[in-house]
Formats: structure tokens, sequence, C-alpha cells
């Protein structure tokens, strides 16, 4: 039997599925007003009641993980604003590794990769967007000048497609990409191989089990995962 | 069939308000508690339920302390680049091939993007706050009389004649003829001229409204009357730019990790079959 190791807390499992269909459904209803070809199924503001029912999860959430455990929230948002040289190092190795499978030149990474930390980052970006614009539509339309209004409709759609675009990258790199084998069933189960900690996050893994010590390893260069 | 329109003659109008109840009568709209507010204009604003309203403006006239009344007609303008048609999701709010600004009322999401987007503030919504859910209205050019061969209900009950309604290059011709006669017209005693700054509204306004104004005094006096209106940068920016980047945008992602999963599936399967 394969060695295990917790990535993900259970809370944070949940956090991360109830912001999905939050989002998913937030994205799905902002689209009918988004392209004109779909715009008939907004008639009569169904989407539109449904899309604020969504907004109140998709902000709840995060706000309530952050009362329930406000000192790994903190713990997240450091890591995410923190850059250094192996995020240099990592971006130039990445295409060799994501088109090609060359991991020789990836740098070892802690908990999250700079490209997850590149997500991350884009993700509270727009969460602070779509916060702050969609509370100005939805409470305040009538009251701030037309040209308010007009510019957080157009900051809103510009998280969309910020937001949009690094989500369907998000998704691949989590369940489609042929290599990443155990990020998906890492947000389901909460745990990946030792050797897949080890090759992906070979920091973190350092730092959480205290030393390089995994069983069964495969020599490098042959990782895959 | 041509583009039609409606003419307002402010230098006939007599603000009998004669247009503003039959607005209501036909279209079926309740009446406003009103208050005294100092003026007979009343309500103080467009409502869903007050498409049409005239506005009782005081102006000092000749600096000699005597004051005149300045009658405008506020209502939908009809715009041919119209910042609502523009911004409506849904497709509601359309060109009617007459060339009024028609909505469908059953498509409208009560989203209030229109209201936003006009140039002159006219649209307006019905609803709840938190839920969001409502309806759009404004003037809808009577298109269930226009349509049938009928003047729209305002200009059927004008009775100075201050309204009139037709093919619109005939209005146009028309409203001309009429500003250059009120340009013309002399005090029979001093000889000074009375409507010297007499001006035509909504020819070329926003590629041309489709309500035309004979104004007997000059732009400015209006307050709800900009000499320029323009649908706003944010709003073309919004719509003519960022939408389609969006698709672009999108679809360049989707492109690139359609082909990223390609070549590392491909090279995958040479590293499992070379080795």
């Amino acid at each position: 039997m394969q060695h295990e190791v917790e990535r993900f807390k259970l809370r944070t499992r949940w956090l991360h599925w109830m912001v999905v269909v939050a989002a998913l459904t937030l994205g799905l209803t902002g689209l009918f007003l988004y392209v004109p070809q779909f715009g008939a199924v907004a008639q009569d503001s169904v989407t539109r009641v449904i899309h604020r029912i969504a907004a109140v999860i998709f902000v709840g959430a995060p706000v309530l993980y952050f009362l329930v455990a406000p000192a790994a929230s903190l713990s997240f948002l450091k890591k995410v604003l923190t850059w250094g040289k192996d995020d240099l190092e990592w971006t130039k190795a990445a295409p060799d590794y994501y088109f090609g499978g060359d991991e020789s030149k990836m740098p070892p990474q802690p908990e999250m990769n700079t490209g997850q930390k590149l997500f991350a980052l884009v993700s509270v970006v727009c969460f602070i967007g779509f916060l702050i614009t969609g509370i100005i539509m939805w409470a305040f339309k009538g009251q701030v000048s037309s040209g308010v209004f007009n510019v957080s409709v157009f900051v809103h759609d510009v998280c969309f497609i910020l937001g949009g675009a690094m989500l369907l990258v998000h998704v691949f790199l989590g369940a489609i990409h042929p290599r990443m084998t155990e990020s998906l069933r890492s947000m389901i189960t909460g745990k990946v191989s030792a050797k897949y900690a080890k090759s992906h996050h070979g920091k973190w893994y350092e730092e959480t089990t205290g030393a390089g010590e995994v069983a069964e390893e495969s020599p490098s260069g042959t990782a895959q995962g | 069939m041509g583009e039609k329109a409606i003419l307002y003659d402010g230098s006939k109008c007599t603000a009998c308000r004669g247009c503003q109840a039959a607005c209501k009568q036909w279209n079926d709209l309740s009446g406003e508690k009103t208050t005294n507010r100092g003026s007979y204009e009343n309500p103080a604003d467009l409502s869903v339920d007050t498409w049409l309203k005239m506005e009782f403006k005081e102006v000092s006239r000749n600096g000699n302390g005597s004051v005149a009344w300045l009658f405008n007609r506020r209502s939908c303008m009809h715009c041919t680049d119209a910042g609502c048609v523009t911004v409506c999701p849904t497709g509601a709010l359309y060109h009617h091939e007459l060339g009024f600004v028609a909505y469908d009322k059953g498509l409208c999401s009560g989203c209030g993007y229109c209201l936003e987007a006009c140039p002159f503030d006219v649209p307006r919504r019905s609803g709840n706050t938190i839920t969001g859910a409502g309806k759009m209205d404004k003037c809808t050019f009577c298109q269930d009389r226009v349509t049938q061969g009928l003047e729209p209900a305002c200009v059927k009950s004008c009775p100075p004649g201050a309204l009139s309604f037709g093919e619109r290059g005939e209005l146009l011709t028309q409203a001309d003829k009429r500003v250059r006669a009120l340009k013309a017209v002399r005090d029979p005693v001093t000889g000074e001229a009375l409507y010297p700054n007499a001006t035509l509204y909504g020819n070329t306004q926003l590629d041309g409204l489709h309500v035309l104004y004979v104004l007997p005094d000059s732009i400015d006096k209006y307050d709800t009357l900009p000499a320029s209106p323009k649908v706003s940068d944010i709003v073309i920016a919004w719509q003519k730019y960022l939408q389609p980047l969006g698709y672009g945008v999108v679809g360049a992602v989707a492109l690139g990790l359609l082909i990223n999963y390609m070549v590392a599936r491909a090279r995958m399967i040479q590293e499992k079959e070379g080795k």
C-alpha cells in the first residue's frame, strides 16, 4: 500500500466545492446576460434571482471559512502573495514539463506552485472585483451615478473574462491534463501519494514530513504523476 | 414605409398636459399621488406609470424681471443610436422598422442596464431591490396605434396642435420652416425679435431622434435636452470591445489547452512505447 500524505483538510475541500457550485451557477446565469443569443433565457428575472442566491454562497462560503479558520486563511493569503526566484525558474521550465513531461528543470515547489499561486492570486483579485461591483449593481443601482454603474458592469465583465479563462486552465490542470493524475482526487479525498507530493511539491513535502524518506521512491527523471 | 416621428412644437404648446393624461389613459397607466412643489409640473419625474410628462421651466426674459415659461415634452426620444438598445442583453429593446425604439416586455430581464445607458435618463424600472426581479417601462411610441395607421395618443389629444405625427423627413421640413418663421417674429411695438434663438432639436442628435423639437429658445435653456447627447464611452467600450474580446480570450485559452492536451498525451504515449 502506497504511503499517502494529507493535502487538503475536510473544511478546505468543503470550501472548494461550495465555491465550485456557486461559481459555476454564477458563470452560467451571468452568461445569459453576456451572450446575446442566450439572452432570452434571462427573461422574467429568473436567472438574475438565481445569480444573486449563488452570489450569497460564493461570498458566504469564504467568509464562513475565514471565521472558522482565520489562521489558515491568512496563511493561504500569505503564500499566495509570496513570490521569489523559484517562481521565475518554474515559469521557464513549465512549458517543457506541461507539454513534454520533462521535469528535470522544475525547481522544487512549496505547497502551491507558481501556477497555482497565479490562479489563486487571480481568483482573489477577481473575487474582490466581483464583490465590490456586484454590491454596487445589486444594492446601489439608481443611487450611484450612471458612470459608476456602467464602470461596475465593465469591471464585473473583466473579472468574468479573466476569472473564466483562468478557471478553464484550473479545471484542465486539475482534472484533464494527462500528467496531473492526483489533483482531482486530492480535492475529493484530501490525500495525495507521497510520490506525487515529492515530485510536484518537493519543498512542501519536506516541510511536512521532515525529510525525503519516501518508501519505494522511483529514480528521479522517471517520476510521473 | 419610411421612418415615423413625433414633432413637438414648444412655441405652440400651452402645457395643458392633455398628452400626459391621454398617454396614461391609452396605455392604462395608474395615476400617481402628487404634491404641490410650487409648480404646475407634476408628477416630479418619469416613472413606470408616467411615460410622458410636461416640464414647466420659468426663465427670466429680457432682463426686466418678467417671467416666461418654457414648456418641454419629456419622454423617450426614440434615438437612432440608442444606448438602451446597445446594452439590452436579452434583445427586449429593439428598433422597430418605423424607426422608433420598441420593446418586448416579456423578454425584459429587469437588469436595468438601459436605465444607466440612456443619455436622456428616460427608462424606469419597477421591481424588488433584494431579488432584482422587475420590468422596465418607457414610452412605446404607441406601437399598437401607429402600426395600425393611427397617431400616438399624445398627438391625438393635443388641443393647440403642438404635437404632430408623420413621416420623419416631412416633419423635419415642417420644423425647419417653423423655426425660420419663429426667428422672423418681431414685437409689433418695439420691433425686437421675439424668438431670435429658436432652434430645431433632434435632427442630428444620436444620428437622429424620432421625436423632433421646435424650441422657441436655445437648447441650453432646457435642462433635459443635452446639446450633444452621446452614448457613454464606457458603454461603448463594454459592448463593442470588451465583450468580443472576452470570446477571443476564452477561445484562445481553450484552444491552447486543447493543443497542450494533445501534445502532452502524445509525448506520454511515446515515452511508454519508447521504454
